[in-house]
């Protein structure tokens, strides 16, 4: 088992970066009720983490009994029968499903597994009517109709279901969504936390850590938490006792990107774009988002530019940015991306060395 | 020719020829006598000319208030349909009735020879014949009788065929005169038949006059082969593939289109035309010639000749199997619209002697009725006169997706069930030659026996990809410039409309040599008293061809300054022209999302002048907004917004065209980026769902590869794991072992068999193994895997490797087994209890030497006490090591996963035994598995005090531990 499951926190009380944040759930879980919730942070903060710990909360360590399984849905829509397939973690009381696997068809899914959990809602030992859990992730990929049925079920079932959504960005999230649940923030968490969680690690491991070994890796980490704690099993896979200068692995696509940045900083011609095309493609091919790679473009290429330049390049990224997320074909905004960089650089280039 | 008289004018004997059959039932519908008549004079077959006598008496009264242009036709019919029947006998055909010459000759035995040899095809009575007949009436005696159809394409007259009472004596004339008319008649129509083919012009100009109305699209349109204004080389083609059928169709006409005519015909297709039209359009009547003539000097012994005849068929038969039709059986036409593929397919037909049957696009093509209709062309004889064998012809073949496909599909289930029934073919073969009714159950195999010419303007259109590997394909190209003005000029001096050639010549080349739209305008024109005006043709032209070129001509003219020629024919100004032009060739084509993808593949290619890099940006700029523009159409569907599309094509034309010619590809690689993304993501899923769910809920797909893959691949591969035999390992190495094969197994990941990689030839220890390396399943080394980019991972050496697939495997079956021994709950407590257990052990038990002394005493312990049981697993799943060396590492290794693993196994036991009471936490866990143990039943076996020992099940699980 890696490090990152093995001390993943359990429970609330164990939760050590946002500690605050699980406090404040724990408090609102014992009163007996919950209002729908919606986390929303970058990935690598801990939402699924706090989420599975507010459900132990909830339903004690069953809610840890899940199974996974792949369900189907018979939707009837009017005419035709539309036949869903997902996979669902499930336990006695939770539901957990990512409804935009299905693509356009998420509506069906969002609707019909609501009306399902409610028509069996859990008694619990006093008798009472309890609820049942349904945690959709990426809500952020939902699509506009799905969002906008979710909204009525939402408010018509919640005696018996409560939803807790996860997502990264709550700008793509629905006002009328974001409205009816408790929104909450899950910050990346800080290099100092990340420091802490590390060194509790390496106590628990019983590591001798070097002073500033923790931060370096912390440092490395880009602030994600998961990152952090992998790259630090890797240095103690890989060397032991630890040296405060050791070496941290990179990650292999960031080291990519890097060769990218070097390659455009050489030369600026369409040909070199050319070649640098089949390169971008290497790395979305392999599941890295397009996004994280301008970013890290970006930043691999801030490193090696001047001053003067900096702000205009960061400009025309965020621009390019932008546009590849309303559009559909990041490669093309990606290039353009790359395109106008050139263009600056050779005319910077030019202007001062003649 | 005295009786020349008699036939009036070919035209109106070929009417009445027709027709006849309708006449007929008009008479004998007419015709008052009973029917009881005739039945009760045949069964004495009662001298003929009795009959006749009473007959053509009868008939002449009952004619009496007929129209009497019928009498004019009674004597030539007569004349034909006896010389038919001859005809037919010599051949050895298919309709067998009895002749009346043979009553006349009193050559009885012959006519009941004939009867019990061949069924009855032609009787007095219907229910003496199987299957379909028809009723045949004789024009002159009104007799009836009933002729067995035959569906047999050869049987061209057989509905004209009458039994007609013979009497030598009672006719006008003799009989030679009458053989030399019939023989004079079909030659004359021969003759008529041919100048229709070769386009009488005398014929045309008389029709003409009355003609006005009709369009010149059909009006001059080609009749003949020689009048086609296709592309030569593409018209012999296509008569030289229909040729092919010959022996197929025409049967015995096989020596027609023998080898040395077709590759004559190879070499000149206007030579052989004239012996090809004597050969194949009349065959029967040359044939009849030829007969009648050796009739003159010996017409009773035609039986003899008969079965020369039948040894000659024999021959031919031979023949035609082996120049069988031709390879492919589908001709596909391709073009632009208005060249004349229908016309060429239609003369081309005509001219082989088949009868085009045509299915377009405005007919139902759904499969059911194409397959009912290629049955009737492939089978049915026509009841009508114009009993030629049929060619289908199957226009806009491309045209309707749904239902041109069913058209497909037919064709290309019939053409399979060809080449899949080998027997099949060649018993329909032979039962087309000689017209055995019994050939009806063969064709029900439905191979195709006819010729079938389909028609399409876009070859690559998706319906025909099937298509296109069986058919031979024809593209046409376009005739030249000048031929097609030549034709338009000759029309119009007939119609007398005044042109100029400059006109006519601009006019073929706005229209891109499209015939008949040139025609149309120039008709339109006509009528409207107006002439072709050179400067105006663009307004002049009514319709302009709704062009949609394909993709690579719309990127050719993006990427592609164009000549100046089309600026000098038209003398608008150059930049709007250009802009009205590619705007027009972009929004035809409609689909954006190609032509962008195509300009992104393809733009970084072009050798464009741009140093800094401007224009680049500008081209992608708009090559975003074009993306933006569709991703925002597709979201809120408002299509109407596709209209700003191609201004952003004509931007990168003005930013990057050159004279110079482009190397335009397809793109591909954003499909490849797409279908690969897809597989990793499959592959990731697939992993994802192999995990278990305590892990496997908190990774996302999309971010895994992103902060997961490459510092998992280093923990797994961990550059301190000596590849060293594992009782030589340390303790600490063996804690490390232990905790990275615990971490396969949760992540699921294991080693597995792939064929050599370069990686595993440098590896010291595989020298002895056989050259297949183990790699990651799932590939998560793919993940990292960049193109130019090594990574800087550690591999393990194969041995360690292999001793890592054995321990996880060996770690799987313990979980399947102890869920399975287990319930869920039980289960989930007892791996709490296992992780709390595991962390602590980690922590507590590294500095801790006396726990592993322990554990090595264990391990020779166990080594003395069962190598044997543990062997057998050991070479299931790892069959490369020799067997002691195995059991070593077997037994070293699972002394280390013990411990994280479960408390209720066999050697915790044992453990227990050797040092006692270790452990706090062993107590609780040895609890739990004596409460296991006590709950199954123990046996005693008394064996008649041989032995004393004691037997219990034991479970497999409790061996590996």
């Amino acid at each position: 088992m890696l490090w990152v499951d093995k001390y993943r926190p359990k429970t609330l009380d164990q939760v050590m970066v946002h500690e605050d944040i699980a406090q404040n759930l724990k408090k609102l879980v014992t009163e007996q009720d919950c209002p729908h919730l919606l986390f929303y942070g970058p990935s690598g903060s801990g939402k699924k983490t706090l989420i599975m710990a507010l459900l132990r909360q909830i339903f004690g360590s069953s809610a840890e009994k899940v199974k996974v399984e792949n369900r189907t849905w018979k939707i009837y829509a009017g005419s035709r029968t539309i036949e869903l397939e997902l996979t669902t973690l499930s336990s006695t009381n939770h539901i957990e499903l990512s409804p935009s696997d299905v693509g356009f068809q998420d509506r069906y899914v969002v609707q019909e597994i609501i009306k399902d959990m409610a028509k069996s809602r859990p008694i619990d030992i006093k008798g009472r009517k309890g609820y049942k859990v349904l945690v959709l992730n990426e809500v952020d990929k939902l699509s506009r109709e799905a969002q906008y049925s979710l909204r009525r079920t939402m408010e018509k079932y919640s005696a018996s279901c409560r939803l807790i959504l996860c997502c990264n960005s709550s700008s793509k999230v629905t006002e009328a969504i974001r409205s009816r649940c408790l929104n909450v923030r899950i910050n990346s968490p800080s290099e100092e936390q990340i420091v802490k969680v590390l060194e509790f690690i390496g106590k628990k491991e019983g590591l001798q850590l070097p002073p500033g070994f923790a931060a370096r890796i912390a440092e490395k980490s880009n602030r994600s938490l998961r990152r952090a704690i992998l790259s630090f099993e890797t240095c103690r896979v890989q060397q032991y006792p630890f040296t405060s200068n050791q070496a941290i692995p990179p990650m292999d696509w960031e080291e990519y990107v890097s060769e990218i940045a070097s390659d455009i900083m050489r030369e600026q011609s369409p040909k070199k774009l050319f070649q640098i095309r089949g390169k971008l493609y290497e790395l979305l091919i392999n599941c890295i988002p397009p996004e994280i790679i301008l970013k890290r473009l970006l930043y691999e290429l801030l490193k090696k530019l001047d001053e003067e330049l900096k702000h205009e390049v960061s400009h025309w990224a965020a621009y390019y940015e932008h546009r590849m997320r309303l559009g559909q074909k990041a490669i093309f905004h990606l290039e353009a991306f790359v395109a106008k960089f050139m263009s600056i650089y050779k005319a910077f280039l030019i202007e001062t060395f003649g | 020719m005295d009786m020349d008289m008699d036939i009036p004018n070919l035209d109106e004997l070929e009417w009445l020829e027709a027709n006849s059959h309708i006449h007929e039932e008009d008479l004998e519908l007419s015709s008052p006598f009973p029917p009881e008549e005739e039945r009760q004079s045949q069964p004495q077959s009662p001298s003929p000319l009795s009959v006749s006598q009473v007959d053509s008496h009868k008939r002449l009264r009952s004619d009496g208030p007929d129209s009497p242009n019928i009498e004019d036709v009674i004597p030539s019919d007569e004349k034909r349909s006896r010389v038919d029947d001859a005809g037919t006998e010599t051949e050895e055909d298919w309709l067998r009735y009895s002749p009346p010459q043979e009553r006349n000759a009193g050559a009885e035995e012959h006519e009941t020879e004939v009867v019990v040899n061949e069924e009855k095809v032609v009787s007095r009575f219907a229910s003496e014949i199987d299957g379909d007949f028809i009723p045949v009436t004789a024009p002159s005696g009104g007799d009836r009788v009933y002729a067995k159809i035959c569906r047999v394409e050869r049987e061209e007259k057989s509905k004209k065929l009458v039994v007609k009472p013979q009497s030598n004596g009672l006719l006008f004339e003799p009989v030679n005169v009458l053989l030399r008319r019939v023989e004079e008649d079909a030659f004359a129509k021969a003759l008529h038949a041919s100048s229709e083919g070769s386009g009488d012009v005398v014929l045309d100009e008389t029709q003409m006059v009355h003609q006005h109305e009709k369009l010149w699209v059909d009006k001059y349109a080609p009749n003949s082969f020689t009048e086609l204004l296709s592309v030569e080389q593409t018209n012999r083609e296509v008569l030289l593939w229909l040729k092919q059928w010959d022996s197929r169709v025409f049967g015995s006409e096989i020596r027609s289109t023998s080898d040395d005519i077709l590759s004559a015909l190879r070499r000149h297709s206007s030579v052989t035309q004239q012996k090809k039209y004597s050969d194949s359009t009349f065959p029967r009547r040359s044939k009849d010639i030829r007969w009648t003539n050796e009739n003159f000097r010996n017409s009773n012994n035609w039986n003899d000749e008969n079965s020369n005849v039948k040894g000659i068929q024999d021959s031919w038969n031979k023949i035609s199997r082996l120049t069988g039709p031709p390879e492919q059986k589908i001709l596909l036409l391709c073009g632009p619209p208005g060249l004349g593929k229908t016309t060429l397919a239609h003369v081309a037909a005509k001219h082989c002697g088949y009868q085009v049957v045509e299915v377009n696009a405005s007919d139902d093509r759904s499969s059911s009725t194409i397959e009912a209709k290629i049955l009737d062309v492939v089978q049915m004889n026509s009841v009508i006169a114009d009993s030629r064998p049929k060619c289908l012809v199957i226009d806009e073949i491309d045209g309707a997706l749904g239902d041109g496909k069913g058209a497909v599909d037919v064709i290309l289930k019939m053409v399979s069930a060809e080449r899949n029934s080998d027997t099949g073919k060649e018993n329909a073969a032979k039962g087309e030659q000689s017209g055995r009714p019994s050939s009806k159950k063969v064709r029900k195999t439905m191979s195709l026996s006819r010729p079938v010419i389909c028609i399409c303007n876009d070859l690559y259109a998706p319906v025909l990809r099937p298509l296109r590997q069986v058919a031979k394909v024809h593209i046409f190209v376009q005739p030249t410039v000048s031929r097609v003005v030549n034709r338009l000029k000759h029309i119009c001096s007939k119609e007398g409309m005044k042109v100029s050639t400059i006109a006519l010549t601009a006019l073929v080349e706005y229209t891109e040599c499209d015939i008949r739209s040139c025609l149309n305008t120039l008709q339109f024109l006509n009528k409207k008293k107006e002439t072709l005006n050179v400067l105006e043709i663009g307004s002049q032209v009514v319709g302009r061809k709704d062009m949609s070129k394909n993709a690579f001509d719309v990127w050719k003219e993006i990427f592609q300054k164009r000549k100046m020629k089309r600026e000098r024919i038209s003398s608008c100004g150059t930049p709007c022209n250009e802009f009205d032009f590619l705007h027009s060739i972009v929004s035809n084509h409609g689909e954006y999302d190609v032509i962008f993808d195509g300009i992104h593949e393809n733009i970084l290619q072009l050798h464009y002048h741009d140093p800094l890099m401007q224009k680049t940006v500008k081209c992608f700029n708009s090559l975003g907004i074009s993306d933006l523009l569709h991703q925002y159409i597709m979201r809120t569907q408002q299509i109407h917004i596709h209209a700003y599309q191609p201004p952003l094509a004509i931007i990168v034309h003005h930013l990057v065209a050159h004279v110079q010619k482009p190397n335009i590809e397809w793109p591909k690689s954003y499909q490849r980026y797409r279908m690969s993304l897809m597989e990793r993501v499959e592959i990731l899923r697939s992993w994802q769902n192999k995990i278990p769910p305590y892990i496997s809920r908190h990774l996302a797909i999309k971010s895994l590869v992103e902060d997961s893959i490459s510092p998992l691949l280093h923990i797994l591969s961990p550059s301190t794991l000596r590849p060293v035999a594992l009782h030589l390992l340390s303790q600490k190495d063996k804690n490390d072992l232990a905790q990275l094969v615990s971490t396969m197994v949760s992540y699921s990941v294991t080693y597995k068999n792939v064929k050599s990689s370069p990686l595993s030839s440098n590896q010291e220890y595989e020298a002895t193994l056989d050259a297949s390396a183990l790699s990651f399943d799932p590939p998560i080394c793919d993940f990292i895997n960049f193109k130019g980019y090594s990574s800087g991972h550690h591999v393990l050496p194969l041995a360690v490797k292999q001793v890592l697939v054995h321990e996880v495997e060996k770690q799987n079956i313990l979980q399947v087994s102890r869920s399975l021994h287990l319930t869920d709950g039980c289960n989930k407590e007892i791996l709490d209890l296992a992780d709390e257990r595991n962390s602590e052990n980690s922590v507590s038990n590294s500095p801790n030497d006396r726990a592993a002394l322990s554990t090595a005493k264990i391990e020779t312990g166990k080594n003395k006490v069962n190598p044997n049981q543990r062997n057998p697993i050991c070479s299931t799943t790892l069959s490369n090591l020799d067997c002691s060396a195995m059991s070593n590492v077997k037994l070293k290794s699972s002394g280390n996963p013990k411990k994280p693993c479960t408390g209720s196994s066999f050697f915790d036991r044992f453990k227990k035994v050797s040092s006692k009471g270790s452990q706090n936490t062993d107590i609780a866990v040895q609890n739990t598995t004596t409460l296991e143990r006590d709950s199954r039943p123990v046996l005693f076996k008394f064996n008649e005090g041989f032995t004393n020992a004691v037997k219990r099940p034991v479970r497999m699980r409790e061996f590996l531990l």
